[in-house]
């Protein structure tokens, strides 16, 4: 049998490209029958001798069997003749797919659209990453999903059918606490230090950058509503029909009218006295040494990822309001990342300074990788006794409270 | 143990503070800081945990003494190089040196990933099956061999083998992603006719492409005979997105190749109107395949590109020169001749004494600048931004007051340039030092200088008011802007002292030719303190009296280059130049 298939190879070699340019409607497997039987004996007789020089592989073959297959391919995608971008757009997705690039699986008209409107390679390239990672997650969590409800159904199978048994409560828990913490809201709508949020910077965020913004409000004043004393919130300069307010509406739905916060469309120097606000603003000059319970504090919900430095200051400085920034460089080591909290982050550290007025304590909140521990206050000796000539309040810095982590020089 | 500690805390001090640390010529400094940084990466750790062993805080000890002793040799070896200007192509690296060493090669370490011994030579498809199954990993077998392939440039027919092979497995079908990374292959081997076998393929087998597939393919082809395909390539990869430079460069290297220059103009032509700049390399090679024709219209067209070198303040690198210099000698009759040259100070070509265009802005250009300056930079669409509209009246109405200085000084920013000192006295030094000269000054600061405390001195601050005007802006208040407009305002003979590069404003001005206008502007103003001053007399940096850009004078052309081994970044300029000139006019026939 060997023997015979070393005989025959030279021409089965010879065989093919000619059979190929004779016979252009042979069939796509007659050719590949021909080209595989071709190979599979080259290559055994490859194996026998292993100094023989590569010229003796096949190797231009797999290309026979590439073109051969013109018309299957062809004609299928040949009849959409259409010179659209929009489909020109599409088959490049399509193309970036198998080059395993990061780009979404389906794509929508509309995100096509928006893909098409983009102006530069970098920002088609982002978006459709975007698109992307969306897709992923969103696939993620169905698997997931799915996964969770088998679970659930080999539960219920298992669990054994209970007898009666005597309880105190039904189990109506979330309501219950839905109705506490409504009542906690509208005692601090009534009685409650105000908080407000200045939403006067629709203009400088693009429209990402003002869903994020929306999300950080969302997480605040649920933040809020958990807490032990909450704050009343305030939205102010939210222009009703402006993209604020839209997207605001959209993710709360119909509860956006019952929610316990009060949304204006006046600015907050109009609504409270303008000697008791406090801008809170990352570029402020002046460090917020205590939290003051009789102040109005303004945080500007403005997420910024353009580093347009200074905006927030310079509102305040134009309606000439006192700001204050976070003491972060008193008590942490700074790491990395701007000194700009996130709109959640800062309503958890404030309130956290209402309840209890330790900045250790608030300052917990701030992201573990922009920091690698709480300062020693020793640390600073002429800065300390600077502030403490300044403000005379010693008690504000509790000492033994070091972090096991501290940085020690 | 403290000791050590606070000598570890100062090592990133020390690279901060000195940045004015001259490439001395110890060689020995950068694996020097090298080790300075690995052990500094490696004590961070430790030291959080616990307190340090007595060898290492000896070894560190050690260092820093010996970081210390490099200071100072670098210190006394800097009066001997001095740099020819502040903007000269490479004076910033030199500035810089020692801050920038150890993160470079610190970070520069490759990630790991898995890595498969590649075959030298083709397998056939046992061998193959064996290498997969001895290869234990997550990636894709194929992919990753074929990327690797790639990347240390195999043999085009280990590749293929491999592609056989996966076409044996899988019905004759290799995927898209292996078929472009062995055009890859191919196309950095050179191999033009599997790029055309491939071309086919792909022709066959997808309707239209992605953009990397198209890139390769066009540059496969465009030395090939079929470079005409190349072009139609280019359509294609339009319909989606703008080509790149590079795309355009590989067609137009084509057509030039193939001697069609009508097409080869046209491309160029569409690559400006993309407002793309075209890559040095493109201009070159119009330059280098000029050589060998004759034609007026080709010339010109060879004038325009020096033109647009010159509104868009490029600079060609230096084989580029060669070949601009190669073009003008060739022109017959014309006798051209060309010399690499250097220009003096004074603004004058060491190759033919002619004088170099000036760097002063036209009335025009400055009037322009002003109102930008004052539009953008300053005001910038919200004046609490960076000042106040109280202050800005308040120093409009006191620079209308005063008569024109000769110079204004960023008074924060000469005070803080030397740590040791105390800040008010180095400002009463440059301030009198000045002052002597009967120079009418100008001294910008912001009104935290006027509180008397132990860096500022009141009777010191006193004299210095007594000595020049003085402006002092809210401590809020930025005080650069202020700066640039009290400069421009003053007149083209006014001077500015700053170390500040001015880049973030800069930046603030709307488009590219603002932008151009402020850096000649810069150049031609700025005065940088040479270190070292408060032990001797006053230095500043050499001023720039000539504009360092393509320029002609019809029968002269003069073009600043950039040297290959020179690195120059973006704000700074080239100092060597081709000088060319015609020998005798044009012989009369």
């Amino acid at each position: 049998m060997n023997v015979t298939v070393c005989f025959l190879r030279p021409f089965a070699r010879l065989l093919v490209p000619f059979l190929f340019h004779r016979k252009r409607r042979v069939s796509h497997s007659t050719i590949l029958q021909r080209y595989m039987s071709s190979k599979v004996p080259s290559l055994s007789c490859h194996n026998k001798d292993s100094t023989s020089p590569p010229e003796q592989l096949e190797l231009d073959g797999w290309k026979t069997t590439m073109k051969s297959s013109i018309h299957e391919d062809a004609v299928s995608v040949v009849s959409d003749k259409d010179e659209d971008s929009l489909a020109a757009t599409r088959e490049l997705i399509e193309m970036w797919r198998l080059l395993s690039k990061d780009v979404p699986e389906h794509i929508t008209e509309e995100e096509l659209k928006t893909l098409v409107e983009c102006t530069s390679k970098s920002a088609k390239r982002k978006y459709l990453k975007y698109l992307y990672l969306k897709e992923k997650a969103k696939e993620a969590k169905q698997i997931k999903k799915a996964m969770k409800a088998e679970a659930r159904k080999a539960r219920l199978v298992e669990m054994p059918a209970g007898g009666q048994q005597d309880f105190m409560f039904l189990r109506l828990w979330e309501l219950r606490k839905n109705s506490a913490l409504g009542w906690k809201g509208v005692q601090a709508m009534q009685f409650g230090q105000p908080l407000v949020f200045d939403m006067a910077y629709d203009n400088y965020m693009k429209p990402s950058e003002l869903q994020n913004t929306v999300s950080q409000l969302l997480e605040s004043e649920g933040w809020n509503r958990k807490s032990v004393d909450p704050f009343h919130i305030y939205f102010c300069n939210l222009k009703i029909d402006s993209a604020y307010h839209r997207a605001l509406v959209k993710r709360y739905g119909e509860k956006w009218d019952k929610l316990l916060i009060t949304a204006t469309e006046k600015s907050p120097i109009d609504v409270f006295p303008k000697d008791k606000i406090i801008y809170l603003t990352a570029d402020s000059p002046n460090v917020m040494t205590t939290f003051k319970h009789d102040k109005m504090y303004v945080i500007g919900s403005f997420v910024d990822k353009n580093m347009q430095t200074g905006t927030s200051l310079a509102k305040a400085k134009r309606l000439n309001l006192a700001t204050e920034r976070l003491p972060l460089d008193k008590y942490l080591q700074w790491d990395i990342g701007n000194k700009n909290l996130t709109l959640d982050q800062m309503i958890r550290i404030l309130l956290c300074m209402k309840n209890t007025g330790s900045w250790e304590e608030a300052l917990k909140f701030v992201p573990k990788r922009k920091h690698s521990g709480y300062l020693e206050i020793s640390q600073h000796p002429q800065d300390i006794l600077r502030k403490l000539k300044k403000t005379k309040t010693l008690s504000s810095f509790p000492k033994g409270s070091l972090n096991a982590r501290t940085w020690k020089k | 143990m403290t000791f050590c500690l606070s000598g570890f805390r100062s090592f990133p001090k020390l690279w901060k503070t000195s940045p004015y640390l001259e490439l001395g010529p110890v060689t020995s400094s950068v694996p020097f800081f090298l080790t300075v940084y690995c052990v500094t990466r490696n004590q961070q750790r430790w030291f959080s945990v616990k307190p340090t062993s007595p060898p290492d805080s000896k070894a560190m000890n050690l260092l820093v003494a010996k970081a210390r002793t490099l200071k100072k040799r670098n210190d006394s070896n800097k009066q001997i190089s001095s740099d020819p200007h502040y903007f000269a192509a490479g004076a910033a690296k030199k500035r810089s040196h020692v801050t920038k060493n150890p993160q470079d090669s610190g970070h520069a370490l490759p990630p790991v990933r898995s890595t498969i011994q590649l075959p030298t030579r083709p397998l056939n498809s046992k061998e193959w099956d064996k290498l997969k199954e001895d290869f234990e990993g997550k990636a894709n077998f194929e992919d990753l061999v074929i990327s690797q392939m790639a990347q240390s440039c195999s043999c085009v027919d280990v590749a293929k083998s491999l592609l056989a092979w996966v076409a044996g497995k899988n019905n004759g079908i290799v995927g898209y992603n292996l078929l472009v990374k062995y055009l890859y292959l191919c196309v950095s081997h050179g191999q033009t006719s599997e790029v055309i076998d491939v071309y086919e393929i792909m022709k066959a087998r997808y309707k239209s492409l992605e953009s990397g597939a198209y890139t390769l393919l066009i540059r496969g082809l465009s030395h090939s005979d079929r470079w005409r395909e190349a072009l139609l390539l280019l359509e294609d990869m339009k319909k989606v997105m703008t080509p790149s430079r590079k795309n355009y460069d590989d067609c137009i290297q084509g057509a030039l190749l193939h001697q069609d220059v009508t097409v080869a103009w046209s491309l160029y032509q569409e690559l400006v109107g993309h407002s793309l700049i075209p890559l040095l390399d493109t201009l070159k090679a119009f330059f280098d395949f000029g050589k060998d024709i004759a034609d007026d219209h080709y010339s010109s067209n060879l004038l325009d590109i020096l033109l647009y070198l010159r509104t868009n303040q490029l600079y060609p690198g230096e084989s580029f020169a060669h070949s601009i210099k190669a073009w003008f000698e060739s022109i017959p009759g014309r006798q051209w001749k060309g010399q690499f040259t250097t220009i003096q100070k004074s603004g004058q070509c060491s190759g033919c004494g002619r004088t170099i265009e000036s760097i002063h802005l036209s009335p025009e250009e400055y009037e322009f600048l002003k109102e930008k300056i004052m539009r953008n930079v300053i005001d910038g669409g919200d004046q609490y931004k960076k000042t106040t509209p109280q202050e800005l009246k308040r120093f409009e109405s006191f620079v209308n007051s005063r008569p024109p200085f000769d110079i204004v000084i960023d008074g924060l920013n000469v005070a803080k340039m030397f740590p040791k000192g105390r800040e008010s006295q180095i400002l009463l030094a440059v301030v009198s030092q000045l002052a002597q000269q009967n120079l009418r000054l100008l001294v910008l600061g912001r009104k935290h200088m006027l509180r008397p405390s132990s860096q500022w001195r009141k009777d010191e601050m006193e004299q210095v008011q007594k000595q020049a005007h003085c402006f002092f802006a809210d401590n809020i208040s930025q005080d650069d802007p202020f700066l640039l407009y009290a400069t421009l305002n003053s007149g083209n003979h006014c001077k500015f002292i700053t170390k500040d590069l001015l880049r973030d404003h800069k930046a603030c001005l709307p488009d590219a030719r603002t932008q151009r206008l402020f850096f000649k502007w810069q150049q031609g103003h700025q005065l940088a303190i040479v270190k070292g001053f408060l032990r001797s007399k006053l230095t500043f940096q050499h001023i720039l009296s000539y504009d360092t850009v393509v320029q002609t004078t019809g029968d002269s052309w003069h073009i600043p280059y950039d040297e290959d081994l020179v690195q120059r970044y973006s704000y700074e300029v080239p100092t060597k130049w081709l000088c060319l000139q015609r020998t005798q006019a044009p012989a009369p026939c």
